[in-house]
């Protein structure tokens, strides 16, 4: 301060010297002017001396001044600045010359601790550097290491399926001479469709937030094979998260099955060869035997035929078994790769594919299940299959669907039409699928689910092709939390004639389209500022849920979300933080439901949030609206509990994930397609009946409630 | 009138018992080797009920089946699979291709005997 304070001081000092200094001089001319004129010399000639040495004097004086000031402040100034440029680019050790600039006050000082500090800094930051440097070259070490020794090939790619890092058990099992090279694409070593399957799965995993819950986290299994087709490799892909979750890569490790999969066959191959090759044997012999002991009154003549049939066949049964057990002694076992697959996941995959091929129109119905089974495999044998029966039955409209029965999850493709005979369906399983699959079979992929498929009629003038899966292995992780159910709610206008209802109402309820919604909510009391956070719908057609077209959204509820209630709907403010509010997606749901019925569980309550927005939406749901709680009241008047889960569980519909709006919408779908059947045994057949049986539900239920 | 059965099998060492059994039960038995014998054995004359192996040549035992279910005039007629395929989904396959029954070899003379009796309602 002192110093700057006397820096100021003597720069002020200096220019005060000037200002006096030019008036002295103009004055001292203009005073040597006048004595000289009092004294009689020649004005003109006064005026030129006097006026042109004052002037030379002050040019004198400026340029003295200017001299100064360069030495003792510009030129000390450049100094510094060079010195400051020296230590900042070049040199951090460079000393900044203090004595050249005594007259700048405390700047040289400061100007040379600066620069002492930054040299300082400057060398901590270099020793931490080393040091971060060392301790990452130890890891990196480390991890040459580890990968170098892992019995797994290891690749890390970027999300353009560059390779960032690889080992060299990679390179073997990839069958790659010399170098894999970096920034190279994956794609030039193995067939890239496997892969890009696995990544669509678990990104739709990351986005939906399943990883969370599932069993394998980010990670997927499946096989695939080198580019030339040579080698079958089974594969492990981990999506990398960078810090705000977002998937910047992806590791993948390979372990070359080519032998452990011919094994594998070779395994399976035998096993039904001595299941099978040794039942018939056996049978014939037991038929002989047994036929005989219990005739004894049987003649010559086929009492020899059959001591020949037994001898013939025991002796045969022998050989084969011998040869059998030789066999498979030679086999070493090994195991093909399967996991649980959401069968929405699996079927939208096979949707894509036939669409974008051949334009074949598929749709998903009924509700979306856990199955086990190797995705990419399936979706080969399923895109095969469909292609064969397109061309066969000679129809361009198929439905898929996954039922669940108590040994099997069914998926069936659905058409109108015939059922393709047992032996031309047969046919189709030996052609060699996808060339990336190293000549797999449709009937080996049927092999390794130890499933068939066959082709057969169902109600309606429909056909099905039904391949059934394995159950998932880990239903424990996909089943639903118990939780307790929204109370009831009871809306009079509701249920009252609406404008759309009128030319609805005297049609069947097999004929009309309903959009069966739910929405998630902060909380139970709309009116008391609790809002929608999650919006979701599927539609029904002609009797068929399309699973395929639904409607989810997340909505930004313009407030936080209330801890208490994320346990109901697991949606948690930062899944919403960047979600459009319900003003945008409010009219985006309207156009998604159009001119359907409505149709929610509890469905006042969630007409009660929509009707509270529509102004703000600038949209109106005149629709009719369908209750499934009071059609259950209506059709299971004995029973005591309404809420969906008990509804479910009457109609034997197995539920698994959470409670989300989606997950509940396909669930109260499923409910009210098999109540239309109950409500129709009970004369309910038109809208209009519908609805009239409700109402009568709302009074007797607001009856109860007075009491 | 004498109940008919139709053994379809291509294997002569089981066809003998079968054949053999179902006469002595009393039925009135034809042999077909494979899949087409069977079908046209079916046209000639509609059987009562038919043993069908499902590993037949030509058409197996599953087509067999279905292509008789898929015509209305033969829906009486009760068909038995007999196979060494043994595992449950191949069962199930069997049951929905509309067999009345599913049998793995071996088997039983005696309850297969029963069974065919039973089928035909001759006690």
């Amino acid at each position: 301060m002192f110093f700057n304070w006397s820096f100021r001081i003597r720069i002020a000092l200096f220019f005060a010297l000037i200002g006096l200094a030019i008036p002295a001089i103009v004055s001292g001319a203009m005073w040597a002017i006048v004595q000289g004129i009092s004294e009689g010399h020649d004005p003109g000639g006064l005026v030129f001396i006097w006026g042109g040495g004052a002037a030379f004097v002050l040019v004198a004086l400026v340029t003295g001044i200017g001299v100064l000031f360069d030495i003792n402040v510009a030129a000390p100034i450049q100094g510094l600045i060079r010195d400051l440029e020296t230590v900042t680019h070049a040199n951090p050790e460079h000393t900044v010359d203090v004595d050249a600039g005594k007259h700048l006050g405390g700047l040289p000082s400061v100007a040379r601790d600066t620069a002492e500090t930054m040299a300082r800094t400057q060398r901590n930051v270099n020793a931490l550097i080393a040091e971060a440097t060392k301790a990452s070259e130890e890891q990196k070490g480390r991890l040459e290491a580890v990968l170098r020794d892992l019995h797994q090939g290891v690749v890390i790619c970027n999300l353009n399926h560059e390779v960032l890092l690889y080992n060299g058990r990679a390179l073997a099992i990839l069958h790659v001479a010399g170098d894999l090279g970096l920034g190279r694409s994956l794609f030039t070593l193995v067939n890239r469709q496997p892969f890009f399957h696995a990544l669509e799965r678990l990104t739709n995993r990351l986005t939906d937030g399943r990883h969370k819950t599932h069993k394998d986290g980010l990670a997927a299994s499946f096989v695939c094979a080198t580019r030339d087709g040579r080698y079958i490799l089974q594969c492990r892909m981990s999506l990398i998260l960078d810090q705000a979750e977002t998937a910047t890569g992806y590791v993948i490790t390979f372990e070359d099955q080519t032998e452990e999969l011919a094994a594998l066959g070779r395994r399976d191959r035998l096993m039904r060869a001595a299941l099978e090759e040794t039942r018939r044997p056996v049978a014939n012999l037991r038929a002989a035997a047994e036929t005989l002991a219990s005739n004894p009154e049987m003649n010559e003549h086929f009492r020899a035929s059959f001591a020949d049939v037994i001898f013939a066949e025991s002796k045969a049964l022998g050989d084969r078994l011998d040869s059998l057990s030789k066999e498979y002694q030679e086999i070493i076992t090994g195991h093909w790769p399967m996991a649980d697959v959401y069968s929405a996941n699996l079927l939208n995959c096979v949707v894509r594919r036939l669409r974008d091929k051949e334009g074949i129109e598929s749709v998903i119905t009924g509700l979306p299940q856990w199955l086990h089974g190797d995705s990419h495999t399936l979706v080969e044998l399923l895109d095969r299959i469909i292609h064969r029966a397109w061309d066969h039955v000679d129809v361009s409209a198929f439905d898929l669907e996954v039922t669940a029965d108590t040994n099997h999850m069914n998926l069936d493709v659905v058409w109108k039409g015939e059922p393709i005979p047992s032996g031309t369906l047969d046919s189709w399983l030996d052609g060699t699928l996808d060339e990336g699959l190293g000549g797999l079979t449709a009937r080996d992929v049927l092999e390794h689910h130890k499933t068939q498929l066959w082709s057969q009629a169902v109600a309606g003038g429909m056909a099905r092709i039904r391949l059934p899966l394995p159950l998932p292995r880990d239903l424990a992780s996909v089943t639903r939390p118990k939780l307790p159910p929204r109370p009831e709610f009871y809306d009079f206008g509701l249920l009252q004639p609406r404008a759309s209802l009128r030319a609805l109402g005297e049609t069947s309820l097999h004929d009309l389209r309903y959009v069966v919604f739910d929405t998630e909510t902060t909380g139970l009391q709309p009116s008391q500022g609790d809002e929608i956070i999650s919006i979701a719908g599927v539609r029904i057609v002609n009797g068929r849920l399309l699973t395929g077209e639904s409607f989810s959204e997340l909505v930004h509820p313009g407030k936080a979300i209330p801890k208490g209630s994320t346990r109901f709907h697991g949606i948690t403010d930062g899944m919403i933080a960047d979600k459009p509010s319900i003003e945008v997606i409010l009219p985006r749901f309207h156009e998604y439901v159009s001119d359907a019925v409505l149709v929610a569980h509890n469905a006042a309550f969630d007409m009660k949030f929509l009707g509270l927005k529509e102004d703000a939406a600038g949209v109106h749901f005149d629709n009719p609206v369908l209750d499934t709680l009071l059609l259950s009241v209506f059709v299971h008047d004995h029973k005591e509990q309404h809420t969906l889960d008990a509804c479910a569980e009457r109609f034997g519909i197995r539920i698994q994930g959470r409670h989300t709006a989606l997950g509940d919408s396909l669930v109260t779908a499923e409910i009210f397609l098999r109540m239309i059947e109950l409500l129709e045994a009970r004369g309910i057949n038109t809208l209009d009946d519908a609805i009239q049986a409700s109402n009568e539900i709302v009074e007797v239920r607001a009856r109860q409630e007075e009491f | 009138m004498k109940k008919s059965v139709l053994v379809v099998d291509d294997e002569p060492n089981i066809v003998l018992s079968l054949e053999f059994l179902m006469k002595q039960a009393g039925f009135d038995v034809r042999v077909a080797h494979d899949g087409d014998e069977a079908l046209a054995a079916v046209k000639e004359r509609i059987p009562d009920l038919i043993l069908l192996d499902l590993m037949i040549p030509k058409r197996d035992g599953y087509d067999v089946c279905q292509r008789i279910r898929s015509n209305p005039d033969w829906k009486d007629i009760r068909v038995i699979m007999l196979t060494a395929k043994g595992r449950e989904i191949d069962r199930e396959k069997g049951m929905a291709l509309g067999a009345d029954e599913y049998v793995t070899k071996p088997f039983s003379t005696r309850e297969l005997t029963e069974r065919v009796k039973e089928l035909l309602g001759a006690g």
